[in-house]
């Protein structure tokens, strides 16, 4: 671990009391810190605390209502992700800006507005050999086609490309999430690499023990306010979830369930996804709500993605009420009675021109009429029936469903799955995000009724009060495993570390 | 899914196409008895100045993931300028089929790129109003190109087998292979392509790009036109849909890929010289005409197939099923 | 946590916009408005023989749009072998009336049905490209159409199928077929499961694949009603024109996209209606028609049509791009 290199003068960046608010909803309150050029500085912070928002702030892609922010001492509005890049600000995230078809070489200097225009390619070569090298990427040629490298590799290059077009402050956010432990080793060399260069690089990450590896120092977000910064030396994970959480960590009660029947059970076993989930298996109860707690990359996701057909290369066994599920496509699935609720309701759920009626009937078309016909009264009738169990407000039904707000819609979502007597198991991907308080709890009574009603309730979540709250069971899961299974009461920092912690080395 | 001959693939594609027609081209005396001459090559070349710039014109658009559906509108109308603006000075005529190409290019590029709109509906819409403009223009007739001079000077031959219109296209070719690979036009047009999101995100001007583009593909497209039409010695208002599908067939023989992102100058001269080829060999070799069109219909579908995301799922689910059964 | 632009922080309720009529809807109005006092003082106009001329010149390119309607909806936006299938069954629909008209009937819609199907599963169940798929069916259809015909027309043996080209109250059967065509394609669009779920593949395929629906059959069920009425209109064609070239189907792949989206259909899939490509076959026919009775040449017809799909789909994808940005 480097001291953070003190030049004497300014640090190379200063936030000062930046704040932010989405319609009168404050998301970031009141934060401040710096990092000095050749420091690594790390953002950590549960949901919802605002991390995102800071990073959308400093790379250009949200203006702040109040607050400053300086390079190097001076100064900046940042306009766009584009206007920040030329002022030397670059931001790695999930979203790659580098173009799978295009090679290396070329993805280095693209939307570089410093390139020439005719391509000096024996001195481009040199120059992306020396970032490449520079970054401990030997293995890597500049001819290469990045559609075959892998995404950690692809990462690596969306760094390189930021070295190369002259970037003095370095944003990563989540850059190791989807990575093996090979794959985000590298990315640390990497990112001590830059460095040691000279920039200041703001590290993003869930996975505590390799921020308290990598970086110098570490801030803590809680509720949109900075609540600390202090140097990663001698502090430990415990530690730093309790700044993260508050002083006490949360302890909910236990809230036993009858127990319920055995015989309308999805069974898993044994299914894999290549490269992302090994050998889950899991026996859910209807009547039971079970929790998958893991962030991104852990493999919760694709556990309902795999249930619910969407991955063709997953393998396994997969039961519900004792008949075997054809997982490996979506209308198999669906047909044998499981529903799906994605975690992308904008690009793989809703329709969003169409009207909050048509989305809540999308998935029972064929039950609302005979032969193959809809029946304009029926499905009128059900629509309203849906939009009240859904507590939606019943004079939006034919409004668009992208007019609604993102509690609404996701009501909307959640409520097409429910009272359909073809439906035996509902599994949701983070049920409530980007969904307000009220709008969450009026979701969770769904679930839970839906629960009652008979449904075999699985979801994946990242928020702890969510998990706690709703998960009669939980299951903790980290890189495409499960951790740890809590039945009844668990702690909030206890899941927190099965999150966030990386596997002992073997 | 990773491709692993990623790169060779677009090279192997037209190599392999350009290759296996050479040869068939090259075996043609066998099956006619006749011994090949340097007409047959320079006919051959001839057909290839008839599609080549078409050709050039859709397979750049198809890079950058779009169709530009009215390159055929485009010859038309600029094939029927240059003849009447050229019945006196041919290089006039040139200049004004030209530069009408580059303005309706212009135009479909502006309505693409700032109103985001798809290209397909564009530029349908516009290759129905031109195939309009070209009636109108002629009356209805085809024109007559009255200047013999200008005839015979675009196909004379040049070492034996060129003609100044075949050495046209080819040279429109060598300029799109340098402005491609040799500048930062090439890589921005294959991401537009392959990833318009991440391009925006990198900082391409997206906009700016396909406008360009489109008043390139219009360009080449009238020019084209022009110098068939002073071949022909006339200019035809209404040539068809066909010249479009040989140029898209041209485009992915030439490694041009249906989504975008992939694609070399190279490869779309490979493509449209095999298509050429293969329009003589059924000529020399006096095969029914029927055989072309089934031949392409064969391997559109091959290519089709290849690049249908579907077929590599059910793929990928039939080998997940019987690894299950095995283990 | 990720940066999600799109779901980020909780938003407030946006306000609902009233449904003001779409800008499409308005264009079109002032373009009915315009053309009255056009069509009023045009001579000839407002005649029974005028107004039955235009919807025989409409019926077959409307026919053939019905078909392209579902299928633009569904989001497989355009097919390039119109032209060629309905030859292929013009064909196969005059070598076969010696077998008489029921049967001749019987084996050219069967064989429209089957080959557009069949694309109808490429695209459904692998995705495939709609346009390179249907310019590879064109290229089959059209071969297999010379080799069939040995280049020279087909003609019938008997005269059965003159049936087809009676004119009950003076309109040609077509014309008949075309209401009804349209009036079940609607009911298709509006009423079942099927069309219903048409619509929501054209908007988004992969949410539609992620809920569970049948996409693969719905696609080809839209692409099999496709082939149907190309192959009505193959039948009219043929009993029109008594014997069949290579080129009969002459412009109609074309004709049949330009009604489709001057109907306002968008390309991208899941919205339009077949009365509205209706009303866009019929609007196309009324303007050359007026352009044809006032002296106006082909060209100036084919310009003006060219011109009128250009602002309408400039109108519908603008529109379209505003309300989801």
């Amino acid at each position: 671990m480097t001291e953070p290199t003190q030049t004497g003068s300014q640090p190379l960046v200063t936030i000062d009391k930046l704040a932010r608010s989405f319609a009168g909803v404050p998301a970031v309150k009141d934060v401040s810190f710096t990092v000095g050029a050749g420091e690594i500085h790390a953002l950590c912070g549960h949901n919802g605390a605002g991390k995102s928002t800071v990073v959308k702030m400093l790379s250009g892609q949200l203006a702040p209502d109040s607050g400053r922010i300086l390079l190097a001492g001076e100064p900046v509005g940042l306009r766009s992700r584009q206007a920040a890049q030329h002022l030397g600000v670059a931001l790695v995230d999930q979203e790659l800006s580098v173009v799978p078809a295009l090679t290396v070489l070329e993805n280095m200097s693209l939307g570089d507005i410093d390139a020439p225009l005719v391509v000096r390619r024996r001195a481009a070569v040199a120059r992306c050999r020396e970032v490449l090298d520079d970054m401990g990427l030997e293995r890597l040629r500049p001819d290469q086609l990045v559609s075959t490298l892998s995404m950690g590799e692809r990462q690596l290059v969306e760094i390189a490309k930021a070295l190369s077009q002259r970037a003095r402050v370095v944003i990563l956010d989540e850059p190791t999430a989807t990575l093996s432990d090979v794959e985000s080793r590298r990315v640390f060399a990497a990112v001590r690499r830059v460095a040691a260069r000279g920039c200041a690089v703001v590290f993003v990450s869930h996975r505590l023990s390799e921020v308290l590896e990598l970086c110098d120092t570490v801030t803590v977000l809680r509720d949109g306010r900075a609540v600390v910064t202090t140097p990663a030396a001698g502090l430990s994970v415990e530690q730093l979830i309790v700044h993260m959480l508050g002083e006490a960590p949360h302890r909910l009660a236990a809230t036993r369930r009858p127990d319920p029947d055995l015989t309308h059970a999805l069974r898993v076993e044994h299914l894999h996804v290549p490269g992302r989930l090994e050998d889950f298996a899991l026996t859910a109860r209807a009547g039971r709500i079970y929790a998958l707690a893991g962030q991104l990359g852990s493999g919760a996701s694709d556990v309902l993605r795999a249930l619910a057909g969407l991955h063709p290369r997953a393998t396994g066994s997969v039961e519900l009420r004792d008949r075997a599920v054809p997982f490996r496509n979506p209308v198999g699935a669906a047909r044998s009675g499981i529903a799906f609720v994605s975690n992308d309701r904008k690009g793989e759920g809703l329709f969003l021109d169409k009207s909050v009626a048509w989305n809540l009937v999308a998935t029972r078309l064929d039950r609302l009429g005979a032969g193959g016909v809809v029946g304009a009264g029926r499905e009128r009738r059900t629509a309203r029936s849906l939009a009240a169990l859904a507590t939606l407000p019943p004079d939006r039904l034919a409004a668009p469903v992208l007019a609604l707000s993102g509690g609404n819609q996701q009501k909307v979502f959640v409520g097409r799955s429910l009272d359909r007597d073809d439906v035996h198991a509902l599994l949701l991907d983070e049920p409530t995000r980007g969904v307000d308080i009220g709008g969450r709890a009026a979701i969770h009574r769904l679930l839970r009724s839906a629960a009652d009603a008979g449904l075999v309730v699985i979801f994946a979540s990242t928020e702890l009060e969510e998990l706690l709250e709703l998960g009669d069971v939980i299951l903790t899961m980290r890189d495409g495993r499960v951790v740890n299974t809590y039945e009844g009461g668990a702690d909030g920092a206890v899941l927190m570390r099965d999150m966030t912690e990386r596997k002992e080395a073997a | 899914m990773i491709r692993r001959f990623g790169l060779r693939q677009e090279r192997l594609v037209p190599a392999a196409a350009l290759l296996l027609v050479v040869v068939a081209f090259a075996g043609t005396p066998l099956t006619t008895g006749h011994p090949m001459t340097t007409f047959d090559v320079y006919n051959a070349l001839q057909g290839f100045a008839q599609i080549g710039l078409l050709a050039l014109a859709i397979g750049l658009t198809m890079m950058a993931g779009e169709f530009d559906l009215s390159v055929v509108g485009t010859y038309a109308v600029g094939g029927m300028i240059a003849v009447q603006a050229g019945q006196s000075s041919a290089v006039l005529g040139l200049l004004a089929a030209v530069a009408a190409g580059a303005a309706i290019g212009a135009v479909q590029g502006g309505l693409i790129a700032w109103l985001r709109i798809p290209s397909v509906p564009v530029t349908l819409a516009a290759y129905i109003a031109l195939l309009g403009l070209a009636y109108v223009i002629s009356g209805g007739l085809s024109v007559t190109f009255k200047n013999q001079h200008a005839t015979l000077w675009v196909d004379q031959t040049v070492a034996g087998i060129f003609s100044p219109r075949s050495l046209v296209t080819l040279g429109a070719f060598v300029l799109a292979a340098v402005v491609l690979g040799g500048t930062r036009l090439g890589p921005e047009l294959r991401a537009i392509g392959g990833d318009r999101r991440a391009s925006r995100v990198a900082g391409v001007r997206v906009d700016r790009a396909l406008v360009l583009l489109f008043t390139t593909s219009g360009t080449l497209a009238a020019l084209g036109g022009a110098l068939l039409n002073f071949s022909f010695a006339s200019a035809n208002p209404d040539p068809g849909l066909r010249p479009l599908l040989i140029a898209t067939v041209a485009a992915l023989l030439g490694g041009v890929s249906l989504a975008g992102g992939r694609g070399t100058a190279a490869g779309l001269l490979a493509g449209a010289l095999a298509v050429a080829l293969l329009a003589q060999i059924v000529a020399v070799a006096y095969l029914p005409d029927y055989s072309t069109q089934l031949f392409y219909a064969a391997l559109l579908a091959v290519i089709v197939a290849i690049d249908s995301p579907g077929l590599r799922r059910t793929l990928e689910r039939v080998r997940a099923r019987t690894t299950t059964r095995a283990a | 946590m990720t940066t999600d632009l799109r779901t980020g922080p909780p938003v407030a309720p946006a306000r609902v916009p009233r449904r003001r009529p779409g800008s499409l809807a308005v264009a079109l109005a002032v373009l009915v408005v315009a053309l009255v006092p056009v069509a009023v003082t045009t001579d000839r106009f407002l005649t029974l023989d005028n107004a039955r001329a235009i919807l025989a010149s409409a019926a077959l390119v409307g026919i053939t749009a019905m078909g392209a309607t579902l299928v633009m909806i569904a989001g497989s936006a355009v097919s390039l072998a119109s032209a060629q299938t309905a030859t292929v069954v013009a064909m196969v629909f005059l070598a076969t009336q010696d077998r008489g008209l029921v049967v001749a009937t019987l084996l050219g819609l069967l064989g429209g049905i089957a080959v557009t199907a069949l694309q109808g599963v490429a695209v459904g169940y692998w995705e495939a490209n709609p346009i390179v798929l249907t310019i590879a069916a064109g290229f089959a259809l059209g071969g297999g159409a010379i080799w069939l015909s040995g280049g020279t027309p087909v003609n019938a043996t008997t005269d059965g199928y003159e049936l087809f080209n009676s004119t009950p109250l003076g309109l040609p059967l077509a014309v008949y077929v075309l209401l009804v065509l349209a009036a079940v394609a609607q009911a298709i669009l509006r009423r079942t499961a099927a069309g219903r779920q048409m619509y929501l593949i054209g908007e988004n395929r992969a949410a539609a694949r992620a809920a569970g629906l049948p996409v693969g059959r719905v696609l080809v069920l839209a692409w099999a009603f496709f082939g149907l009425c190309l192959a009505i209109t193959g039948v009219f064609l043929a009993s029109f024109n008594t014997s069949a070239t290579t080129n009969l189907g002459g412009t109609l792949t074309l004709d049949a996209i330009a009604a489709v989206l001057v109907g306002g259909t968008a390309i991208t899939g899941g919205k339009g209606s077949a009365l509205r490509t209706l009303g866009g076959a019929v609007l196309i026919s009324v303007i050359a028609d007026i352009l044809l009775i006032r002296g106006y040449s082909t060209g100036v017809q084919i310009l003006v049509k060219g011109v009128l799909v250009l602002a309408v789909v400039v109108l519908v994808h603008v529109r379209a791009a505003r309300g989801s940005r």
